[in-house]
């Protein structure tokens, strides 16, 4: 039983993660119409912005959820330098170019390698870890219900539920928010009622490459930092954008949970007989993610179309 | 009418673009041809080497005239080359190198036949779910599948060996008279600055093989493209609902298709399996799709030509930039730039297939699907 509560603990950290990058990928789905394949290594930029920050600036000040205010500032450079290079990408390649949705696609693909080229020329291809001291697992939740996790896996679920709670406010209490449904929902006719629908899709990458940046920022804390290590997760993130329908950010976002579970439960299929290694943890979910767009293409939370 | 006058316009306009591109085309291969013969003369390319080069080229164009069956025939978008391409190595590597965990011994040839087998059975596999799907959900669903089977090489070590890889593969020709014993039996030629030993009589064996492959491919695939078979798929490229409307089955012509490009890639696998001598699931990673797709978006979508040259420029990219001693940063920043210049700068590719009677939406949206 503690054995199930450790995966569901494991999956909701994972589906944190997830959910920040899935939330930018469907936001760029339903306003720019196109598969961005350069998000996972927008989250990587992120990731980096935060090495290099946390660097600099060193682990000081005092701590939240064990994390000195350092990470917390890092958090942030990662998110502005991931909005600042995804609005620079916008407006230097994919405003210019004349061409469908899947020139569009193939055009990321290129972005994606050149982000991915210059972290690594920074960088190299080792992996890196943030300087920030590894922590034991909460004592008082293990002796209470055997789950074992650390103050930073809890900060990883808190601050994500934040930032997707304040881009729920965004969206439906904002007048931006409105006007970025509107924009989504049919771009001419948002032009035609007056929305500046340029505005709104900076704001959409602002928005979108902000939480793909956290979300990189996190993954390096809660794994390590490599140069492919948002490219590695692209496709999970897909799978649970797909799964809740592309377009839809609430479907992403519900998408995002099932597929982070479903990730981190893998080892159940062990501990009841069935030999799946959790090496094809990923696989289950591309599985899914092909199983959903056979019986319902428009996705759990999507509408009609297809 | 004034239409009518913009639209001959923009026509000669494209013409006299093509024909510059293929001047700009003809000069760039000119110049290489000229630099490896030079680098030939004064010993800084070794006749292997030079010969290794083709065959790595042909290799890729092997890989991009199958996409080209896919993705500028048909318009399907599958980003699962890379499946097929370590499919095709794997198989025949598994059925007859020494270090296979698997049982049987047979002969590379045999190999090739499992081969063909495995990949028609992996195309309906990978097929049969996504082809019904919207474009730009089979290149997610097609690229989620090549990573399914990826994990699958990866990890079952009792059958593949997993990531310590396969060794102790053969040549292809193994068994077979005079050509299984040709690299040792040859004699060594002296010629001043170069020795043609063992290893030049294997790389041109090697060579020669898929050369075999790909032009055997690229004759098989034109004729296919002019027969009533080619303008079907055409017109669904097109047009869906006008192929459907005369009776076609576009599903079934899609899967031909997809069928069809699948067992190319699996020839550049083959070569691949059978001229390294030694396999890890590194061959099932995904970047050799996104070559792929680089080199038939370079030579133009829809031109078996383009795709051969395509093919040659990849080898141009990643080899050159080894020879030049710059790092793989450099070889990832430079294929991004040029994807990203191409779509920006001539979407229809280099060397675009030249025009021929078809539905005039078949040119819209940049690409041209004569």
């Amino acid at each position: 039983m503690s054995q199930l509560l450790n995966y569901l603990a494991n999956g909701l950290v994972f589906s944190s993660i997830i959910v920040l990058g899935a939330i930018g990928l469907s936001l760029v789905y339903s306003i720019a119409n196109f598969a961005n394949f350069a998000h996972g290594d927008t989250m990587t930029i992120g990731a980096y912005t935060g090495l290099v920050t946390l660097g600099a600036i060193g682990a000081a000040g005092p701590e939240l959820l064990a994390l000195p205010m350092g990470f917390y500032l890092a958090l942030l450079a990662g998110m502005v330098v991931a909005a600042v290079v995804a609005v620079a990408t916008h407006y230097v390649i994919y405003k210019p170019l004349d061409t469908d949705s899947i020139g569009m696609l193939i055009t990321s693909i290129g972005v994606a390698f050149v982000y991915r080229a210059g972290v690594q020329t920074q960088f190299g291809t080792d992996f890196r870890e943030f300087d920030i001291t590894i922590l034991r697992p909460v004592g008082f939740i293990e002796d209470a219900i055997g789950v074992t996790i650390t103050l930073h896996e809890l900060a990883i679920v808190i601050v994500a539920a934040v930032l997707v709670v304040a881009l729920h406010v965004v969206l439906q209490y904002t007048t931006l928010g409105r006007k970025m449904r509107a924009t989504a929902d049919n771009e001419e006719l948002a032009k035609i009622s007056g929305i500046r629908t340029d505005r709104v899709i900076t704001s959409m990458w602002v928005i979108g490459a902000g939480l793909a940046g956290a979300g990189g920022v996190f993954l390096g804390l809660y794994n390590q930092l490599s140069p492919r290590m948002g490219f590695n997760l692209l496709l999970v993130v897909f799978a649970a954008v797909i799964l809740g329908g592309i377009g839809s950010v609430y479907g992403a976002m519900l998408g995002a949970f099932v597929i982070g579970m479903v990730n981190q439960l893998t080892p159940l299929f062990t501990d009841y007989g069935i030999p799946i290694e959790t090496d094809y943890a990923n696989a289950i979910a591309f599985i899914i993610m092909v199983l959903v767009l056979l019986v319902r293409p428009q996705g759990i939370a999507g509408e009609g179309g297809g | 009418m004034a239409d009518e006058t913009q639209a001959t316009a923009f026509e000669a306009d494209d013409r006299d673009t093509d024909a510059l591109a293929e001047r700009v085309v003809t000069w760039f291969i000119g110049l290489v041809v000229a630099a490896l013969l030079l680098g030939l003369a004064v010993g800084l390319v070794s006749p292997a080497y030079l010969l290794y080069l083709v065959s790595l080229a042909a290799m890729f164009g092997l890989l991009s005239l199958g996409l080209n069956v896919q993705w500028g025939y048909t318009g399907l978008i599958n980003f699962s080359v890379a499946a097929f391409f370590g499919i095709g190595a794997y198989i025949p590597a598994l059925l007859s190198a020494s270090g296979s965990p698997l049982p049987w011994d047979v002969s590379p040839i045999l190999g090739l036949f499992a081969a063909i087998v495995v990949v028609v059975l992996l195309a309906l596999a990978i097929g049969i779910p996504t082809l019904s799907l919207r474009e730009d959900y089979l290149a997610i669903a097609s690229l989620g599948l090549a990573e399914v089977v990826r994990l699958f090489f990866r990890n079952q070590q009792n059958w593949t060996m997993g990531t310590s890889g396969l060794g102790g593969i053969p040549t292809f020709f193994e068994g077979v008279p005079f050509l299984g014993t040709f690299a040792q039996e040859m004699p060594t030629v002296d010629l001043g600055i170069y020795t043609l030993g063992f290893q030049f009589w294997n790389s041109l064996l090697n060579f020669l093989l898929v050369a075999a492959f790909a032009v055997g491919v690229y004759l098989v695939l034109r004729r296919v493209h002019r027969s009533p078979w080619g303008r079907i798929l055409r017109t669904i490229r097109s047009d869906e609902e006008l192929a459907e409307a005369l009776g076609k089955n576009t599903f079934s012509f899609r899967m031909q298709a997809f069928v069809i490009g699948s067992v190319a890639m699996m020839f550049a696998g083959v070569f691949y399996a059978y001229s390294n001598y030694y396999l890890t699931p590194g061959i099932f990673n995904p970047i050799y799709t996104f070559y792929a797709w680089i080199a038939v978006i370079l030579g133009g979508s829809g031109s078996n030509r383009g795709a051969l040259f395509g093919g040659a420029v990849i080898v141009f990219i990643t080899e050159g930039t080894r020879f030049l001693g710059l790092g793989a940063s450099f070889r990832l920043f430079s294929v991004g730039l040029l994807i990203i210049l191409i779509m920006r700068f001539r979407p229809q590719g280099a060397l675009p297939p030249k025009k021929e009677l078809i539905w005039p939406s078949a040119h819209e949206g940049g690409e041209r699907s004569e």
